[in-house]
């Protein structure tokens, strides 16, 4: 096939190639560069003295983090809720989806008008906290997974997907003696877990992620995920600075910052690969299915 | 086999998460008050880590106060959406520390919150402070708080001191002499080092907002109003309309002209801007008569030599310094919690036990041989700052505290000891801003757009994308757009006031 190339494919090729690898580069580097920060001695960060590779290497940051257990516990909740806000999540959206996608189901189509209502226009701060005391949920970890257990745009898309697995499927799997529950658990459940997958990362990212609820619902500072202790060392430091506060809020170290910020990404950062592969498919949910 | 199984999964998650669901249910509510310990529910601000509940320092409080503490802290990145999620849902302990933002006073226009105003008398420690403290809370003239007191006054010029021997330079008083002194700091090369990377004065993109605002407190110096000024017909002018207030705009313009000013200080980060103060490159600064200590700790990292030093911000006419609010948030009690008058009572004895000598020694200096040592008669001396940063401040932090009342001195650096000086000297020459317990509904609504606006132009004339008609112009927008209600709003209340 080599030889098929023309002077201007190769050119263009290069110009691709190179194109890619400058933007993949740009995209990379803040992240090598908070790397090498939180490695980095503070004095070295304050004399601004190097770009990529510290001269002087030093653990004092992540030392400095580890000396209390409070991010280790809040990194356990962000783990918590990820792994169990998920699970939730996926049972709730794909337990409602797949009614939904059943044509023959009666009064579906109010329903998922009444599931669109929600995408455009949502109850407020204010109402939803009132439901979420109510319940009794604040001050739980509950209230940081239950309110969001079904997302509408999720569970359209998912309906959507169910959808396309044929009926006869079903069909026969009731032939077979299978009941509803049986349907959606042994047939439908597995063959979608490209979609499954794609829901699982959105969601997890979203728990992973979430930060207002978590402030809004949750008194018990014990029961913090990550990111409030991220927000907390991380923009503060910002926003806060020119004696806002009573006499003046020491600034916690660049290196400190950078130290939780690697802390509370990595983690999330490595579940994507596991995902990858489905997730390049479950996106490809509307596209033609060979 | 496999499929059972999978089933078998799916029965179990969802009993797991019906039986988690319940047990969720039962969170803990309401305890009692046991042998005449009073449970006191609190809500203050998170500052740096949270302390473990059974803390030696809230132990000690508990004990003094004979008080069963709980103590909710809040992000401080969430603290102004949690309390007005709070406020909305009359979901709040028996004490919130509040901000005075228009959200809260109209909370406490609408009675949300005690009154506490005539009880105060009967509290030793709250009425013996300065009545300024709470007369900027008040709302339509009743104090709905107890303050959590703060310097009224301190802005002050932090600077490099054997700079200013070696150049032969004084603090400067008039516009022109900061010009001088700017231009002779970064000029000279007072660093020595043979190359021209030393700034007189640094800007940062919030220069002119808040309280804290450089360009407020550096006006106010030469005569300027601090935000606001009465005039004698009792018409409100905004600062920015006086002369006085533009010649700091013009000093900062023609610095800007001439490069001495950094270039980029409209998007320059604060952070940064304080690297290059940490790292010795830059010669002055205005900040607060306390910060000069933490700056010299901070310059001897990275330049041994480098000697710090702090003085009043003089101006022609001596001393002005802007007034702040004298409160970092306010303690209240909301009505929906605190049932009884007696219980907002025996809360605000509570506060103020904790300003007699034996907690204000506790918030201030921390444990005797643990965080201080004495040093003397009526003298400590702190053994473990870090220790003290990490455990104490955030409790003194959020509780009324005055330095130099009901507490042993502290035994300092002498710039420390100076700074704390001069805080207090600073305070007489106050020049408070009338419109601050001033009530404008305009200005709640849209006060943040519209001071947004000036500062906005204000970096737009400096940098010199507008000129003189093009200041005057936006003046106009702002006026149109809403200034002139504020003005008349605010000289509405204040005739009502003063009735």
């Amino acid at each position: 096939m080599q030889q098929d190339k023309t002077w201007g494919n190769r050119i263009f090729d290069f110009l691709n190639h190179g194109l890619l690898l400058l933007i993949g580069i740009v995209t990379v580097i803040p992240f090598i560069y908070i790397l090498a920060v939180s490695f980095t001695s503070p004095s070295e960060v304050a004399k601004g003295g190097f770009i990529l590779f510290p001269k002087e290497f030093s653990l004092a940051a992540y030392r400095y983090i580890f000396s209390t257990d409070t991010l280790i516990r809040s990194l356990g909740v962000s783990i918590y809720i990820t792994v169990v806000g998920t699970l939730i999540n996926l049972l709730f959206t794909s337990l409602m989806a797949y009614p939904l996608s059943r044509r023959y189901l009666r009064g579906r189509q109010p329903i998922l008008l009444g599931v669109l209502f929600t995408m455009l226009f949502s109850g407020g701060m204010i109402p939803t906290y009132f439901v979420v005391k109510s319940l009794h949920l604040t001050d739980t970890l509950w209230s940081l997974m239950l309110p969001t257990a079904i997302s509408a745009f999720n569970l359209i898309v998912l309906k959507n997907f169910f959808q396309a697995i044929p009926d006869e499927l079903e069909d026969a799997a009731k032939i077979d003696g299978c009941n509803d529950v049986g349907v959606l658990f042994r047939i439908v459940l597995p063959l979608s877990m490209p979609a499954m997958a794609t829901f699982s990362l959105f969601y997890a990212v979203a728990h992973w992620n979430s930060f207002f609820s978590a402030v809004i619902y949750i008194n018990d500072s014990q029961k913090w995920p990550v990111q409030v202790w991220l927000r907390e060392i991380v923009i503060l430091a910002q926003s806060r600075i020119g004696d806002t506060s009573i006499e003046e809020t020491e600034i916690q170290p660049l290196t400190i910052r950078m130290a939780v910020i690697v802390f509370s990404t990595i983690p999330i950062m490595l579940v994507y690969p596991f995902l990858q592969k489905h997730f390049a498919k479950g996106v490809m949910l509307g596209s033609v299915k060979g | 086999m496999k499929a059972t199984k999978k089933k078998a999964v799916a029965v179990l998650s969802t009993l797991a998460l019906v039986t988690g669901l319940l047990a969720g249910c039962g969170s803990d509510e309401g305890q009692a008050a046991e042998g005449g310990v009073q449970n006191v529910s609190i809500a203050i601000a998170q500052v740096g880590d949270v302390p473990s509940k059974d803390n030696e320092v809230q132990k000690k409080i508990e004990a003094y106060t004979n008080t069963k503490l709980d103590v909710q802290w809040i992000p401080a990145s969430a603290y102004n959406d949690k309390i007005n999620v709070m406020i909305a849902s009359s979901d709040m302990p028996k004490i919130v520390k509040v901000q005075y933002n228009p959200t809260v006073t109209s909370a406490m226009r609408n009675e949300v919150f005690w009154e506490v105003g005539p009880l105060l008398k009967d509290y030793k420690n709250l009425s013996a402070q300065n009545e300024r403290f709470f007369d900027n809370i008040k709302v339509e003239g009743k104090i709905y708080g107890v303050p959590v007191f703060s310097d009224i006054a301190r802005a002050t010029v932090i600077y490099r001191k054997d700079w200013f021997e070696k150049l032969n330079l004084k603090v400067p008083t008039t516009a022109d002499e900061w010009y001088e002194t700017i231009k002779t700091l970064s000029t000279s090369d007072p660093d020595g080092d043979g190359q021209d990377n030393t700034f007189g004065l640094m800007l940062f993109k919030r220069y002119n907002e808040d309280q804290y605002s450089f360009t407020t407190r550096l006006g106010v110096s030469f005569g300027a109003p601090n935000k606001w000024k009465v005039e004698d017909d009792g018409s409100f002018t905004p600062e920015f309309m006086t002369p006085e207030y533009k010649q700091v705009m013009d000093l900062l313009k023609r610095l800007y002209d001439e490069k001495l000013l950094n270039q980029d200080f409209a998007v320059f980060d604060s952070t940064e801007a304080e690297k290059k103060y940490d790292s010795g490159l830059v010669g002055m600064r205005v900040g607060v008569a306390q910060n000069g200590k933490s700056q010299q700790e901070r310059l001897s990292k990275n330049d041994p030599d480098g000697v710090v030093d702090i003085a009043g911000l003089l101006g022609p006419n001596g001393d002005r310094v802007a007034g702040q609010t004298g409160n970092s948030g306010i303690l209240a009690f909301p009505k929906s919690t605190v049932k009884s008058e007696e219980e907002l009572k025996s809360l605000l004895a509570f506060i103020d036990k904790l300003m007699d000598p034996e907690m204000a020694t506790l918030l201030m200096r921390g444990i005797e041989d643990k965080h201080f040592t004495k040093v003397g008669e009526d003298q400590v001396e702190m053994s473990d700052f870090d220790g003290f940063q990490r455990e104490v401040k955030p409790y003194r932090d959020n509780f009324p505290y005055v330095e130099g009342y009901n507490v042993p001195k502290l035994k300092d650096t002498e710039l420390g000891e100076k700074g704390t000086e001069l805080a207090k000297a600073l305070a007489e020459h106050a020049v408070p801003n009338p419109a601050l317990t001033l009530y404008s509904p305009t200005y709640g609504d849209r006060g943040a757009d519209l001071d947004q606006m000036i500062a906005d132009a204000q970096t737009k004339y400096i940098m010199g994308k507008i000129d003189e008609a093009g200041w005057q112009k936006e003046i106009e927008n702002w006026a149109n757009a809403g200034g002139n209600k504020i003005r008349e709003e605010y000289a509405e209340d204040y005739k009502k006031q003063a009735q």
